[in-house]
């Protein structure tokens, strides 16, 4: 795509970058079949390639952007699925970033939207503030069906508050056994207002596996969510925080920095870009999913009775950070029957906030998720990021968990909360293995009644 | 055709198909118009998307009514080809992939699928793999949402058994240009009970399925396609060999393996380019401006990055386990071991080369994108495929790969080829990656593509499936009596010649 930007725009770094990403686009449109937005609405501004004509034409112009094009950016989830599908690598994943910065810099949106915004900028990110604003939110669940689509929303996030165990705070929690590494834990914000049991899992694992863990001084939000709400500055100064505490720790010694809620993942694997600077880029490199990192260490082998678990890909995880095969081997390996879900390419509709900003979209992409979920019966569902957990869990029928609660429960660690709820069926045989990403090999299970003969 | 009222067709759509039926947006418009051919953009009149067989017998008689040129599409990847774009600008865009996505049924006991137009491979192998993996369908190597039919009606093909996905489906359902539903093979009876349908194409009368590939005679809204029992196992094997010559040898080898079915995928063989081109751009582009080929250094140095050869040939046996197949893999290493020249690299080695597991992917019916990334060898989003095919002979293949090199690079582009070898045919799927905003490298790579079809042709061989822009010019190579027969063909089944007008250089006067 050719670009008409001005020497005074490319001045700025981050038109300049926006201009290089820009120019990659070639208009193949591959990216349209993946797209969500594009697939339920058919608009071409609703689509990857329709969004970055509309950032180019944004910032070429300048000044305040019009209405229609942060209609149609805002409803862009940045799930990342056309960076997946995108045979040219356009790397769509900062020029919407830019382009949300530049909206929240350039646009004055109405006050109902400032105001909302504004709170979840502010509440997120800060598991104290937001879980105290999820008691107070308890109280209008009563009220929910009276309030606006997007307030019922957040108060139906809330659940079955307030979830069990504690905020974690810094400190070093020791390796079981023999130490194999040293490994510094993101606690993830809003995870821990919502849902104290995947840290709590995590912990167990990785100690059982004789990993030290450590929470570092000064580390809290990511900065994902202000990030991609259009919030750079905000989202930055809480990185550089993670930045400082990580690298105090990594001059110790760290073998990694492991992140149990992949939309935080994404973020602090990308600091080197987001922060920049040798430091950020040190601290990119050492983080890793938590799937990836148990897969890297080793795993014991599990004792889990083979229940049907449909394991969901978080966009983060597989779009934004391309593991896939990871928490499928380990949930195998624990001894699990693992399912994979039709269309597994396609956000759930969580994507940090935007189920809060764009519920309609949000809700139609969940309902399409859950009943894709529902096609492959599973006892379980199984995900590793939080934000697809509250929003599957929303529509679909079988419990939902976090991948390391299962681990942490196939290895000796007690059941997740999410299960003891409910009255979970008999586990059947062993059937085929799921598709790995790519094809091998391996053999599938003998079929008793076969349709062709080998 | 007199002048077509679209206000009037439009009018009617909507009125029968609701507003969401229709899309006649600014933006929806260029997008569907564009494609990635030396000959520029072709915006449609606007898009209709119909949900029901039903509602594509409207339309086709509503552009009857209204003499509205119709272009209808299943998902829309034929990049390389056309994407999107009609024949002509103007016209209107039939989008079936859009809500005529369902998978209408799934025999598991006999081994085939009904499709709509817009089921991709992706959303089959999704559903089979639901169902336990008990079957597996043939996937080409390009996009995974690429749609079946449309793929099968332009007679694309995989690498499997299964692999010529026209000779594989069974059974169509189709709107002819006047609005009538034809089905053929034994879905031609006239009867509710129609249990052969999918199951036998060759029973009584005439087989019409073929009239429906690369043409514009009817719009298919239903199809049938036979599937593979899933092997238990897949066991692929890969060699390289170092120099540009070696294809003669190359090929010597492969058909007597294919003669006698005896390695059961086609053979995949393909150049250096062709893998390298599909992990980054080219490194010398940007150095020549565009203007020259890739040096025999740049693409030595790349051969070496990726552990490949000037020639890569990749097959796969199906069997119970790796074990089972292990004597077959021995025969064929060494068959190839006696070129002297052959580099073998195991199936463990092979997944950790992106572009083999490519092949792995292709031969074990499992939708995937590497392929893909050669369409950014050269910067700009221009591309073409041309489809020649040779002989399973060395010598005419070798003197074939001479030929279309020295034409690349006399034009100044980069040779990137794969041979997919059957028992008696390669067919040749070259791809000329260009910049498309660069006017001479433009020119430039139509001039490739004609030459180097007009040498071919001199040499009495034919292109497969073409780009749009070359639909005329393809069609005015073939003998007169044929141009003829598809004219009066055209004029029976869609007398008002609006399905469609120009595609594969069908027109109801054939060009003299």
């Amino acid at each position: 795509m050719q670009t008409t930007f001005t020497l005074e725009q490319l001045a700025q770094p981050q038109i300049a970058e926006a201009d290089g990403i820009l120019k990659t686009c070639v208009h193949y449109g591959f990216c349209t079949a993946t797209c969500p937005t594009y697939v339920l609405s058919r608009d071409e501004n609703d689509s990857p390639r329709g969004r970055i004509d509309l950032i180019r034409a944004m910032l070429e112009k300048g000044g305040p952007p019009d209405a229609k094009t942060v209609h149609h950016l805002d409803r862009c989830l940045s799930c990342l699925s056309c960076m997946t599908t995108c045979a040219v690598k356009v790397d769509y994943a900062h020029l919407i970033d830019i382009a949300r910065n530049y909206i929240e810099d350039n646009y004055r949106r109405p006050l109902g939207e400032r105001v909302l915004r504004h709170l979840i900028a502010e509440l997120l990110p800060d598991p104290r503030r937001f879980a105290l604003a999820l008691r107070l939110a308890t109280f209008a669940r009563p009220f929910a069906g009276m309030l606006p689509l997007r307030l019922r929303n957040l108060i139906e996030l809330v659940g079955a508050w307030p979830p069990a165990g504690e905020i974690l705070t810094p400190g070093n929690h020791p390796a079981e056994g023999v130490r194999k590494a040293r490994v510094a834990l993101l606690p993830s914000c809003a995870q821990q207002a919502l849902d104290r049991n995947i840290n709590a899992a995590t912990l167990r694992l990785l100690r059982r596996h004789g990993c030290e863990v450590l929470v570092a001084p000064g580390v809290g939000c990511c900065g994902a969510l202000p990030l991609h709400m259009g919030r750079s500055g905000q989202g930055k100064a809480l990185a550089r925080r993670n930045v400082a505490g990580w690298s105090a720790e990594a001059a110790r010694g760290l073998d990694a920095i492991v992140v149990n809620a992949s939309g935080c993942g994404t973020t602090v694997k990308d600091y080197g870009h987001f922060v920049g600077g040798e430091q950020a880029k040190s601290v990119g490199a050492l983080a890793r999913d938590v799937s990836e990192f148990l897969l890297e260490l080793g795993l014991e082998r599990g004792r889990a009775a083979p229940y049907r678990v449909a394991y969901h890909d978080a966009c983060s995880l597989q779009h934004g950070q391309r593991v896939t095969s990871a928490p499928r081997k380990l949930l195998a390996r624990a001894g699990f029957d693992v399912l994979d879900v039709p269309e597994r390419h396609f956000c759930c509709g969580s994507a940090g906030t935007y189920n809060l900003l764009q519920p309609e979209i949000a809700t139609a992409l969940g309902e399409r998720k859950a009943a894709h979920i529902a096609s492959v019966d599973p006892d379980i569902i199984a995900a590793g990021n939080l934000g697809c957990m509250v929003q599957i869990g929303r529509f679909a029928q079988a419990p939902i968990v976090h991948t390391v609660e299962l681990l942490d429960w196939a290895t000796g660690g007690p059941m997740p909360p999410a299960l003891t709820a409910t009255r979970l069926r008999e586990p059947a045989v062993r059937r085929a293995p799921a598709a790995q990403d790519e094809a091998t090999s391996a053999p599938v299970a003998a079929d008793p009644n076969p349709t062709g003969i080998w | 055709m007199t002048s077509p009222n679209l206000e009037a067709f439009f009018s009617a759509i909507t009125g029968a198909l609701g507003a969401d039926g229709v899309n006649r947006s600014e933006e929806t418009i260029r997008r569907y118009g564009e494609n990635t051919m030396p000959g520029g953009d072709r915006p449609p009149a606007g898009v209709v998307y119909p949900a029901s067989t039903g509602d594509v017998q409207l339309i086709v008689r509503a552009a009857n009514t209204h003499k509205v040129a119709l272009y209808p599409i299943s998902t829309g990847n034929n990049i390389g080809l056309g994407s999107r774009s009609a024949s002509a600008a103007g016209q209107v865009v039939v989008d079936l992939g859009r809500k005529m996505d369902r998978i209408l049924d799934i025999d598991e006991k006999l081994a085939f699928v009904v499709v709509e137009p817009g089921v991709s491979y992706q959303a089959l192998y999704d559903e089979l793999l639901r169902r336990g993996n008990k079957l597996m369908l043939d996937v080409t190597s390009g996009p995974p949402q690429g749609g079946m039919i449309g793929n099968a009606l332009d007679k694309g093909a995989g690498y499997s058994p299964y692999f010529d996905h026209f000779g594989f489906s069974c059974g169509l359902e189709i709107v002819l240009g006047n609005g009538e539903v034809l089905r053929t093979g034994d879905g031609a009876l006239d009867s509710k009970d129609l249990i052969n349908w999918h199951t036998s194409k060759y029973s009584f009368g005439p087989i019409l399925d073929g009239l429906f590939t690369q043409s514009n005679f009817g719009i298919v809204t239903r199809m049938g396609v036979w599937l593979l029992p899933r092997p238990p196992a897949v066991r692929s094997f890969h060699f390289t060999f170092p120099d540009d010559d070696d294809l003669q040898t190359i090929i010597e080898l492969c058909r007597p393996l294919k003669l006698s079915n005896f390695v059961p995928t086609l053979f995949r063989v393909t150049n250096d380019l062709y893998l390298c081109g599909s992990e980054g751009e080219s490194p010398e582009y940007r150095a020549s401006g565009g203007k020259r080929s890739i040096s025999d250094e740049g693409r030595h140095h790349l051969r070496e990055r990726h552990g490949l050869g000037a020639w890569n040939v990749s097959g796969a046996f199906y069997g119970t386990s790796a074990a089972a197949m292990e004597p077959q893999i021995q025969r064929v290493r060494d068959m190839f071991g006696q070129s002297g020249k052959a580099r073998y690299i195991a199936h463990e080695d092979a997944t950790a080369i992106p572009p083999l597991q490519v092949a792995i992917n292709a031969f074990s019916g499992v939708p995937c994108l590497g392929e893909l990334g050669l369409l950014k060898w050269r910067p700009g989003g221009g591309n073409i495929w041309f489809a020649p095919g040779t002989p399973m002979d060395g010598g005419v293949a070798n003197e074939f790969q001479r030929l279309c090199r020295k034409i690349y690079g006399e034009f100044g582009f980069d040779y990137t080829v794969m041979n997919v070898c059957s028992a008696r045919f390669a067919r040749g799927l070259h791809v000329i990656t260009f910049n498309r905003e660069d006017a001479d490298e433009r020119a430039r790579a139509d001039a490739c593509y004609r030459k180097m079809s007009e040498e071919v042709v001199g040499r009495g061989v034919f292109v497969g499936r073409a780009p749009i822009d070359y639909h005329p010019f393809h069609m005015a190579q073939t003998m007169p009596a044929f141009r003829q027969a598809c004219a009066g063909i055209k004029a029976a089944l869609d007398p008002n010649g609006i399905i469609a007008p120009g595609r594969y250089g069908i027109i109801e006067v054939p060009a003299h």
